[in-house]
């Protein structure tokens, strides 16, 4: 049983002409899946009202981001990186910023009430908004709310970030936190911002050995993300034993990708969606709550997620998309937009330095291992 | 940075006539290894625990006894630097004279101490990531005006500069890291690029040239 959140008002988190965390890479999967014929009915949040803010932010941040929001100047954006190239000031953010958030806080509502046992928040996963501060497009943290919410109840709560850029707001947040386990893997620091997401980053006091991170070379292939994704899942899941897995589904390790090096496939991300999947039942109680996240090709990113969709409804759609939709979408968004749901192999020319960048991220998984496994006790 | 900013005030010292097993004692309790001695307010010497391990050492071919005192081991003259020395300095004499710490002397009064540990510590603060950013690595000839083009074009974009390292490189260029506030380091890169300036990292931009 897998409940869909979505309100049509996400598309207010708009950043501005040109931004790359466009709303219509979640409209589109939507529309396709409508077009499809094959989206359940989605139920729609609430926005969360800014005091709940407060559990996860500082409330001088979240009362100066709605000032922000609301127009009023005489806040100093810069200091909380708002007024930036990324987070520009964008009347009505706060707003749209607290709808997602409440779309995902309900995710973990419907789990901790056992109405459901896997929800796809089509929207949401901010995981770079720290506690007062906004970054890489991200302003309220959303899903440390919704973790919060959980452990609250007593849950233990495994985060698990397939974002390209390393989940740095999350892991901080709960970073002494010892319910709280986060595995992050992303494009390595060295190369990617936001620059952190060492092996080094093991967390602190109590929740040592909790917080995970998993930096891939650029241009790592699907082969390997998917090896290394298993050598450290299994185990560290294992171990801890969350009564839930919570996913921020970001889609930035396309090989397509604007703005990273990762060389995932549509292939890919079905074989990694369906392990997460099975981890989930093996592992985590069968509990798992989905976040959207990046993913900046607007021509890959909605296909991925309804490659999403469909594995947490075990379907498959092999067809071509429907011409008159693609015409639609093509003019709207002035981009190519694919016949298939799936690239075309091969999907890009072979990289000369592969068995150096396997080698490479085995040699991490297995140092991460080293370096965590010996206190999972 | 000046050695004031890193060094440790008021450090941990003995005197000459300090037992070898007190001061091996001395270095346990407090987890440290460098310990200045002091002589009517002066500092006399410096005795490292690898002294003390190899004046007691049997394999040494004459050990002391460990009820000796320091002033028989210790080294001296003693290297030391002020508090207003940049670190740089401070690290060419450690590194020159291979020597793991440097008193700090201000008025013939010893005021602090500063190791090799400390100057680690400075290096990461140099080079480390203090708030979430992208690296941006960059090839200038080395010639005035080059870095202010380029930090003109990343403040136009309302980006952040949170770092800048540089060091030589070959054939009068200098490299240039910088760590800026943005997710969006190809799109500005690409600007860089077109701008006419070398760019390292990222690669595979699409630089219109």
């Amino acid at each position: 049983m897998c409940e869909i959140i979505y309100h049509p008002a996400y598309s207010k988190y708009n950043l501005g002409e040109g931004h790359p965390f466009d709303p219509l890479r979640i409209e589109l999967a939507i529309d396709l899946l409508k077009e499809l014929n094959i989206l359940k009915v989605v139920i729609r949040p609430e926005s969360v009202p800014a005091e709940k803010l407060y559990e996860i932010h500082d409330r001088k941040y979240v009362d100066d981001v709605e000032r922000l929001s609301a127009g009023d100047n005489s806040v100093d954006a810069e200091s909380y990186g708002l007024g930036t190239l990324d987070n520009p000031i964008v009347p009505g953010m706060a707003e749209a910023a607290r709808l997602q958030a409440g779309g995902t806080l309900l995710g973990a509502k419907l789990l901790l009430q056992e109405k459901t046992n896997k929800v796809l928040q089509m929207g949401g996963g901010f995981h770079h908004a720290h506690t007062s501060m906004a970054s890489g497009f991200c302003i309220y943290n959303d899903i440390a709310l919704a973790i919060k919410e959980m452990t609250r109840r007593g849950w233990h709560v495994a985060y698990l970030d397939l974002d390209v850029h390393h989940g740095d707001g999350v892991q901080e947040i709960f970073y002494t936190d010892e319910k709280v386990m986060t595995i992050s893997f992303h494009e390595s620091g060295e190369y990617l911002f936001p620059g952190t997401g060492w092996l080094y980053e093991l967390g602190q006091g109590m929740g040592r050995s909790l917080k995970l991170n998993m930096p891939l070379e650029p241009f790592t292939e699907g082969e390997s993300y998917i090896e290394v994704m298993n050598r450290v899942l299994e185990p560290a899941l294992g171990w801890f034993k969350p009564d839930v897995l919570i996913v921020q589904a970001g889609a930035d390790a396309h090989f397509t990708d604007p703005l990273a090096d990762l060389l995932l496939t549509t292939q890919d991300y079905r074989k990694i969606y369906k392990r997460v999947i099975e981890l989930t039942d093996e592992k985590c109680k069968g509990r798992i709550l989905f976040t959207l996240g990046g993913g900046y090709s607007i021509a890959a990113a909605f296909r991925i997620w309804t490659i999403l969709y469909l594995t947490l409804f075990n379907r498959e759609f092999s067809g071509k998309l429907p011409e008159e939709w693609r015409k639609k979408w093509s003019e709207r968004t002035g981009k190519e937009i694919p016949e298939t749901l799936d690239d075309i192999l091969p999907a890009f020319d072979p990289i000369p330095r592969k068995a150096e960048i396997e080698k490479h991220n085995n040699e991490t998984a297995r140092r991460l291992l080293d370096a965590a496994a010996p206190d999972w006790i | 940075m000046l050695i004031r900013e890193v060094m440790h005030p008021d450090p941990v010292t003995i005197s000459p006539d300090t037992q070898l097993k007190e001061a091996y004692k001395v270095m346990e309790e407090k987890n440290i290894r460098h310990l200045p001695v002091v002589d009517k307010g002066k500092i006399a010497g410096i005795v490292t625990d690898r002294d003390l391990r190899l004046a007691t050492s049997l394999l040494s071919k004459f050990p002391f006894d460990t009820n000796s005192v320091v002033a028989k081991v210790m080294s001296h003259p003693v290297q030391t630097a002020h508090p207003s020395d940049p670190i740089e300095i401070a690290t060419r004499t450690m590194r020159e004279l291979k020597i793991g710490c440097l008193p700090i002397v201000e008025d013939g009064n010893l005021v602090g101490i500063v190791t090799g540990m400390d100057m680690l510590d400075a290096l990461l603060r140099l080079t480390g990531i203090h708030q979430p950013s992208g690296r941006l690595d960059v090839r200038l000839p080395d010639r005035s005006g080059e870095l202010a083009r380029l930090t003109a074009l990343i403040a136009e974009r309302k980006v952040n500069i949170h770092s800048i390292l540089t060091y030589p490189d070959k054939n009068h260029k200098i490299r240039l890291v910088l760590r800026v506030g943005t997710i969006e380091m190809k799109i500005l890169a690409e600007a860089i690029c077109n701008a006419g300036f070398e760019v390292i990292w990222p690669v595979h931009i699409a630089c219109v040239k």
